[in-house]
């Protein structure tokens, strides 16, 4: 056992905070979030540049064949500065094609993915807002040589400016929703698709596709028909993870500016950090922030090794969802009211925290798997 | 980053494992709760018999050097309080061996290594803590008892209190006023005494559930060999902080509560209300699940200080903050249980008690180990002050 990062993850770790201090400050932030992209093709480009969106792609697809543990604490990073943009959608929504396509998929879509030519996300939410198997109702009915989707999605991240979407679909209606999903590799230009914004706390462009008799072609069914949720559920398993590694690098920011803010602020002639009321909600800060820092390696170390990891993934999910939030909630209030203006930085991360708790599956839907892990019948 | 244990340390682990297992089949059942030990008879004697099987394997020397008997490392201390936490057994006496040893290795003179180290990790000596008095509790510095130099001997007078298991005690380690006219932080120094010794007055204080873990203990002219002192007359106030700062990661209270959710989920799958089995309610569902998240995120950072702490490195911060965290968890985890339980989460003893009465014994000790070694108010200090670097009011 030795919790220390190795030399090549504190050299990725180190260029990639460097990278993203000069090329995505915060004034860019807030630009992405007021625009409609979302996200900045340039920046885009000097990531690819830098290989982040194929660092888990093998080498033979052009990736650079880097471990999902890399992939964390490159993640961690894009979370302690913010990192608006596709990147999180493209590089979880890769591993479907990665684990479950066929060669011909993967050499036609990785290239082009770790290349940076290639964005795209996974449709899952529907309007009843589960993200379990039965909020699945969206159809794909055979027909031909294709399949014929219809149904609508939410919350799709940056499907606006997606080339393709990981549409999941029920193929057929049986007893156990889980079965009967299938998942289909949609060209985000196909005739029938509409896209809409939905504008969220966050700014970060999760959409509202409609699908209406879009036509997909059979070869771009990724995994085998009806068989689809088990490929779903390791996407939101390590989506859970990456989003958690996220989280972490954005409560250690808050923890960092709140301590420094406070040993500035001067009230009653002295530093506010002086009270102890603050203190103490400060070492609970950081208590939360620390305890799941090691909670998130661990989980990205075990999903790393490919060692089955579901329940300790939704642990981790549910714990950091809920510390996440609450940091940055605290974080708020001892900066006092400064923090509540649009201008500071605290409430970029604030308002990304509740974003960052739904994704990949919310609190709820993680502790009703972890009470199934643990033996709860 | 690398979470994986070496084969050797998969191997003791396993021999840990696998050896508290085997005691836990020979407890006795009135050994509820940590303070058992200290509280019931028999279950003191359990506490001796696992010491010896413990010292046929030298594990009472984990990570000591080989001088003294020591052998294994750093870790398999960590790995064996996993084991002892997980099935519940005594037999590591917490103030001897666990703060006193490590404490001598690093402080004391090798006279006093040479005598007091190997009937340690021999299990022949069990020691007891006479630190807080009645005025000095957190504030520890302005405790009050003395001890006199009087040719070769110091005489102690004075009173201890929260002492805990003192009625049990061989031998206790304490901190006394050795000059009266010194500056505070300068006038203390760290005595190794006999509990035997005449004139010291145990009396046992009887806990809110009329067990007695602590004790006062009352000094009346106690004449004790001034050469039994840790560090130098005067400094034992460095003494204390040493102690203070060493490992308590929590691995054995947290592996405990681990083997405490396995037995609640057995009993919400076991027990039915309102027409079906508790684990059906979705509210205990989430509450049941939400504290093994908890859980999880306190073994996280105890593999964190085990981590540093195996490359001798200082864990100050996290062990401050693992110790709220476990402590606070516990808190939470007695509620949640005596919660589920219902009425039933009133009774610890008779045919009603669910889970053998342990959500009542917990309910009523959870808040211990939130006040004791160091109040969670004062790591919460120590965290700000020493690790984020607070400024401190005046």
């Amino acid at each position: 056992m030795d919790l220390r990062f190795t030399e090549a993850q504190e050299i990725l770790r180190k260029m990639a905070r460097d990278f993203l201090a000069t090329e995505c400050p915060k004034t860019l932030v807030r630009e992405l979030e007021q625009s409609d992209k979302g996200y900045s093709p340039e920046l885009w480009k000097k990531m690819a540049e830098l290989g982040w969106m194929g660092l888990v792609i093998p080498e033979e697809y052009e990736g650079m064949g880097y471990t999902f543990q890399d992939l964390t604490v490159l993640l961690e990073e894009a979370g302690r500065n913010i990192l608006p943009g596709p990147l999180i959608s493209t590089v979880i929504s890769t591993f479907p094609i990665l684990e479950a396509g066929t060669e011909e998929q993967k050499k036609e879509f990785l290239p082009k993915i770790a290349r940076g030519e290639l964005i795209i996300t996974t449709a899952l939410l529907e309007a009843d807002g589960t993200f379990n198997a039965s909020g699945i109702a969206a159809k794909a009915t055979p027909k031909g040589d294709e399949f014929v989707i219809n149904g609508t999605k939410l919350f799709v991240e940056m499907a606006h400016v997606a080339n393709y979407i990981i549409c999941v679909t029920r193929t057929k209606d049986v007893s156990s929703p889980e079965k009967g999903i299938t998942l289909f590799l949609v060209d985000s230009k196909t005739h029938g698709i509409r896209c809409e914004v939905i504008p969220t706390i966050a700014a970060d462009k999760q959409c509202e596709v409609r699908f209406e008799n879009v036509a997909v072609p059979k070869k771009n069914m990724l995994g085998k028909l009806d068989e689809g949720w088990p490929i779903m559920e390791m996407m939101l398993r390590k989506g859970a993870i990456a989003k958690c590694a996220e989280s972490i690098g954005a409560m250690q920011t808050c923890v960092e500016m709140t301590v420094a803010y406070s040993k500035e602020r001067i009230q009653y002639d002295r530093p506010i950090g002086a009270f102890q009321a603050l203190q103490h909600i400060m070492a609970d800060m950081w208590t939360a922030m620390e305890t799941s820092r090691y909670l998130v390696y661990e989980v990205a170390w075990m999903e790393s090794e490919g060692q089955p990891c579901a329940k300790e993934a939704s642990l981790a999910k549910a714990y950091v969802n809920e510390v996440y939030k609450n940091v940055s909630k605290w974080a708020i209030r001892l900066h006092g009211g400064i923090a509540t203006s649009y201008d500071h930085d605290i409430p970029l991360y604030y308002r990304r925290s509740k974003a960052a708790d739904t994704a990949f599956g919310d609190t709820d839907f993680h502790r009703e798997l972890v009470a199934q892990e643990i033996g709860l019948i | 980053m690398d979470f994986e244990l070496t084969e050797e340390q998969k191997a003791h682990r396993k021999e840990f494992f696998e050896v508290c297992k085997e005691l836990e089949k020979k407890r006795p059942p009135s050994y509820v709760g940590f303070e058992a030990v200290f509280e019931i008879d028999e279950c003191w004697e359990f506490h001796l018999y696992c010491a010896k099987e413990f010292v046929k394997r030298g594990w009472l020397a984990l990570a000591w050097p080989p001088e003294y008997g020591g052998n294994g490392t750093m870790m398999d201390r960590v790995l064996f309080a996993e084991a002892r936490g997980y099935h519940g057994i005594p037999g590591v006496d917490i103030f001897g061996v666990q703060m006193l040893a490590p404490t001598l290795l690093q402080a004391a003179s090798d006279a006093i290594k040479k005598e007091f180290l190997p009937p340690i990790a021999q299990g022949k000596v069990m020691w007891c803590e006479l630190w807080s008095e009645p005025n000095a509790g957190s504030d520890l510095a302005t405790l009050a008892a003395t001890a006199i130099k009087k040719g070769d001997e110091y005489v102690i007078n004075g009173q201890k209190t929260w002492n805990t298991g003192a009625h049990r005690a061989d031998w206790g380690f304490g901190v006394f006023k050795t000059d009266p006219a010194a500056r505070k932080h300068h006038n203390l120094s760290f005595l190794l005494l006999d509990m035997k010794t005449p004139g010291i007055t145990v009396r046992p204080i009887p806990y809110m559930d009329g067990g007695t873990p602590f004790c006062e203990v009352y000094f009346d002219d106690v004449h004790v060999p001034a050469k039994n002192i840790v560090g130098q007359e005067n400094e034992g106030w460095a003494v204390v902080n040493l102690l203070a700062g060493f490992e308590r990661s929590g691995m054995t209270e947290i592996m405990a509560m681990f083997r405490e959710l396995e037995e609640l989920v057995k009993y919400c799958n076991e027990t039915k209300r309102n027409g079906q089995p508790l684990a059906k309610d979705p509210l205990i569902r989430n509450r049941v699940a939400q504290l093994a998240c908890e859980l999880q995120a306190a073994r996280a950072i105890a593999y964190r200080i085990a981590d540093l702490q195996n490359r001798n490195e200082m864990a100050l911060m996290d062990a401050s903050a693992a110790k709220i965290f476990y402590s606070e968890l516990g808190e939470r985890f007695a509620f949640l249980t005596t919660d589920i339980a219902g009425p039933y989460g009133q009774v610890k003893t008779s045919r009603w008690a669910p889970m053998h009465g342990a959500g009542e014994k917990a309910f009523q000790e959870c808040f211990v180990t939130t006040i004791s070694m160091g109040t969670n108010e004062i790591q919460r200090n120590i965290i700000a002050w020493y690790g984020l670097g607070l400024p401190r009011m005046k």
